[in-house]
């Protein structure tokens, strides 16, 4: 038994003697270094190490969490007491109990296999990277003025052992790096600015793979030409496209956060919101046509949101969202699978020892087609097609939503033509799924950080899709 | 000093320029409510050590939530080896001459941390005064903080200060209508967590008649909440560092520059004892001080460290932040409009009672939008006749804040999960707001 599986063991002891009916005992440890250059000089270098234990423990229906980053014994077993008793004492305010679906828990070690490994990744090689992104940027936009470039670079190495009451164990090793480039164009009275993020699980090699330098060097040329050519869209409806980018954000507000189950009954009201989708529309209702397939994996190899078990032990799979416009299986822990009557789909995730499990995304994408783009766009004699964007939102039911496309261009007799600025997309989902009317087979996925709960825990997820043809849509401007 | 904090110094003293520690203790119990139960209660003990590290003009930042001092130390000492391979830093600056120890004094309300264990009873008055309204269900939030702040430089700065922290919000249904309404304070005040659950279920009872609107210009009233919301990101854009990233529409309204109506002013707040942010010295070791944001209108204050001071040929306004200065609690001024006025003010309008989801489109030009959350009445010839949905402002700061036509006199102690720099704001009255919703 390892240090740590004995500490656990230890405490999970302590919390069944004192009387709860379920204890699980969480170890984690996230570290690695975080940079930062500001047009191509170092501005920033921060070291971080956050590790500790968390324990969560169900006493008579009442759930408690507590956690310290003290790994003496002594401070963990008045960290348990603590989860303990304060469960205990809030109980009284409870009508009805708290309980756990039983689950067929894992018991397993599994590592993400990293061809170049972070842990090896030095401060200063990582520097020379964006300093040489800075440099096959900088003098290349020339039109408008490269007013800012702020690079960020994230190594992020992430330790867990889970252990539950019930026979969970679960250790697990996760490395994710993450790059972003924010930029500010500046020409005449015009500005733009732009954050791009790359994000997976991995090593070194990401980087490689990812073209940092020659994506983003793309990306601002274009964007270039959408600042000082840019022009208004069109004031009357026209045919929407919409790229992988905007598809995956769309998703993953308005399938993937209405239904997370504990959202659904509303355990999140006071926070993130609740969820259009009710209990009972589940299998039955349709919000879409059948190109509305939403599909969640936190298995995809690779990927941001990966992992292969949850915090509560449970087996990670696929699941389908919306199926076919059907709005079909939300995700689940062991404790709404209990209300809901059903198996938990592994959705439980804790950003550090610090944090309860919540339920959360990990990888959400709309199912792709099998035309290519041409295709998509061929007898769209006048329209718009959003590649990227700045500015979204979504109502706290995730029904009302709005898109402020970054790169974007009209498109004329079945071509893109010239690009358009700040074009405004507002829909509803039901609008939305019911609405598509194509979609091609390039597949993207995109990083993002996913914020939830109270406190509020930033989760990797990934989001994607394919380009998606839209309906008849009046697109508005920023005023 | 703290043990952990003088061993750290002890050690890393002479192996680096200068050296710094923050150490920050926390012992927190928070209880999460749903469907007016307790959905879980989370409790923390916690120290976040932070250190400070300069060698050659080479900058380092360390966060540490761990308390094994192996650990901290081995990963400080491994950073020596970087100095002939990495570049100076461009916001580096030597630690300023430190300022007097003056922590703030009656920030710390020992009731807060003797209801950490049972919280039942604060609980339970906020839950039953909103229940009160005639709601069917409260949701929210109660979290009670103790918090031990100890700086040590090796500039010969060393002081502590300890304050304690009430966070209760809650949220209130009644059929399809939400109200919401937060606190914050250092001190416990028994008749603020009522209010808060009263005023929640005020809001989801107030109508139930739904009104339609079309899209276009109205004039809008927005609740502490929005208020709160809205200048945290206005201040967040106020850090010079957000200034030199280009993400700051200070960049085009830079201090003398008029951005809204006279009848606006923002103030970073630190030495306030009841607003939770409170902080009697910045992360350099500097004593804080109350600063005018914007004045009657007019941008006053950039918020700097030493660093971006030094770039930006300014002085440090004692909001480090060792990379990022930061605002620590805002104050906006009173009015003179009564609450009891502000649908007259309005007229023919919105009241806006919350919002979340503020994102900007452009940080430079400061366009932005945010969208309801609970309930938004309409208000005709002064008197309110419904409530419409989830709507959208859609426009720009500079554009919103020279439409302020109506400040109230009173305030509210303002923090939650869409507030996280505690905001005493009042009710602000604003004409031809860009209102937006979608169509289809």
């Amino acid at each position: 038994m390892s240090y740590s599986e004995d500490l656990l063991n230890r405490l999970i002891e302590r919390g069944v003697a004192l009387g709860a009916d379920y204890v699980e005992a969480r170890y984690q440890e996230d570290r690695g270094f975080t940079i930062a250059l500001l047009n191509g000089r170092l501005t920033s270098v921060q070291l971080y190490r956050v590790r500790g234990i968390g324990v969560r423990v169900l006493v008579n229906g009442s759930l408690g969490f507590a956690a310290s980053n003290s790994l003496e014994v002594e401070d963990l077993f008045k960290t348990v007491d603590n989860a303990f008793t304060r469960a205990k004492v809030a109980s009284k305010l409870r009508k009805s109990p708290i309980e756990f679906s039983e689950e067929k828990l894992g018991r397993s070690k599994y590592r993400v296999v990293e061809k170049k490994p972070l842990v090896d990744f030095k401060v200063e090689d990582a520097v020379s990277f964006l300093t040489e992104v800075y440099k096959a940027v900088a003098g290349e936009i020339k039109d408008a003025k490269l007013a800012s470039l702020v690079e960020v670079l994230k190594v992020h190495l992430q330790d867990k052992v889970v252990m539950t009451s019930d026979g969970g164990y679960v250790e697990s090793y996760i490395p994710r790096l993450y790059v972003l480039a924010s930029s500010t164009l500046l020409y005449q009275n015009r500005s733009l600015q732009r954050r791009r993020e790359f994000g997976a699980t991995g090593g070194v090699e990401l980087l490689d793979e990812w073209k940092v330098a020659s994506t983003v060097l793309d990306e601002l040329k274009r964007l270039e030409k959408v600042l000082t050519k840019g022009v208004s869209p069109p004031s009357d409806k026209v045919d929407i496209v919409l790229g992988p980018e905007v598809v995956g954000l769309i998703v993953h507000e308005s399938a993937g956060h209405p239904m997370e189950a504990d959202r659904i009954l509303g355990r999140e009201a006071a926070q993130a919101g609740e969820s259009y989708v009710k209990p009972e529309m589940i299998g039955v209702f349709r919000v879409g046509n059948q190109y509305a397939t939403v599909i969640e994996d936190p298995t995809i190899p690779g990927s941001y949101g990966y992992y292969l078990y949850d915090d509560e032990c449970v087996r990670a799979r696929p699941r389908y969202l919306y199926r076919e416009g059907l709005i079909y299986e939300p995700l689940h822990n062991r404790h709404t699978a209990r209300i809901f009557g059903v198996k938990s789909n592994g959705a439980a995730r804790a950003m550090n020892y610090a944090s309860e499990p919540i339920i959360r995304m990990s990888n959400t994408y709309l199912e792709p087609g099998n035309m290519n783009f041409e295709e998509l766009i061929e007898d769209i004699e006048l329209g718009v097609y959003v590649k990227s964007y700045m500015e979204w939102n979504i109502d706290d039911a995730r029904w009302n939503q709005r898109y402020v496309g970054l790169e974007a261009y009209l498109i004329r007799n079945g071509e893109l033509a010239e690009p358009v600025l700040n074009p405004v997309l507002e829909f509803t989902t039901g609008w939305f799924y019911s609405n598509i009317v194509g979609k091609d087979k390039n597949l993207e996925f995109y990083p993002g950080t996913c914020g939830k709960g109270e406190p509020s825990q930033g989760v990797p997820v990934w989001f994607g899709g394919p380009n998606v043809r839209l309906s008849k849509l009046k697109v508005g401007v920023l005023r | 000093m703290s043990e952990l904090a003088q061993l750290i110094m002890k050690t890393l003293t002479g192996k680096y320029d200068e050296v710094s520690v923050l150490v920050v203790k926390k012992e927190s119990a928070m209880t999460k409510l749903w469907n007016t139960e307790p959905s879980i209660t989370q409790s923390w003990s916690e120290t976040h050590i932070h250190l400070r590290l300069t060698k050659s003009r080479r900058l380092w930042v360390l966060s540490f939530e761990t308390r094994d001092p192996l650990s901290i130390i081995k990963d400080s000492e491994s950073l020596l080896s970087l100095v002939d391979r990495v570049e100076e830093a461009q916001l580096y600056s030597p630690l300023p001459e430190p300022g007097k120890c003056s922590p703030i004094e009656e920030a710390y309300d020992s009731k807060i941390e003797s209801f950490m264990d049972n919280p039942v009873e604060l609980l339970e008055q906020m839950i039953n005064a909103a229940m009160a309204q005639g709601v069917d269900r409260v949701a929210g939030t109660l979290t009670l903080s103790k918090i031990t702040i100890t700086l040590v430089s090796s500039n010969g700065f060393e002081c502590s200060e300890v304050k304690s922290q009430v966070e209760a919000y809650a949220r209130a249904f009644k059929g399809e209508i939400s109200g919401h309404w937060a606190h914050g304070s250092t001190r416990l005040d028994l008749k603020a967590i009522e209010d808060v659950g009263r005023r929640a279920g005020y809001y989801a009872t107030l109508t139930k008649t739904k009104v339609d609107i079309s899209p276009g210009e109205y004039n809008v009233a927005i609740s502490p909440l929005v208020v709160g919301n809205l200048f945290n990101y206005l201040a967040y854009m106020a850090s010079a560092l957000q200034m030199l990233m280009g993400f700051s529409v200070f960049l085009k309204y830079p201090p003398d520059v008029r951005i809204g109506s006279e009848l606006l002013t923002l103030i970073d707040k630190p030495r306030d004892p009841t607003l939770p942010g409170v902080r009697g010295f910045d992360d350099e070791g500097i004593e804080t001080f109350n600063k005018p944001i914007i004045e009657k209108g007019v941008v006053r204050s950039i918020l700097h460290n030493s660093a971006t001071a030094a770039k930006l040929g300014a002085k440090t306004t004692g909001n480090a932040g060792w990379i990022l200065p930061t605002p620590w609690n805002l104050e906006i001024a009173e009015g003179d409009v009564k609450e009891e006025e502000i649908a007259q003010l309005v007229k023919d309008g919105l009241i806006i009672t919350n919002n979340w989801y503020t994102r900007l489109q452009n940080y430079y030009e400061g366009y932005f939008s945010t969208v309801s959350r609970d309930v938004a009445l309409l208000v005709k010839n002064g008197e309110v006749v419904g409530h419409v949905g989830r709507v959208r402002i859609a426009t720009s700061y500079p554009r919103l804040l020279s439409s302020l036509i109506g400040v109230a006199k009173r305030r509210y102690d303002v923090s939650w999960w869409e507030v996280r720099i505690p905001t005493r704001a009042p009710f602000m009255i604003f004409e031809k707001v860009n209102i937006t919703k979608p169509e289809v």
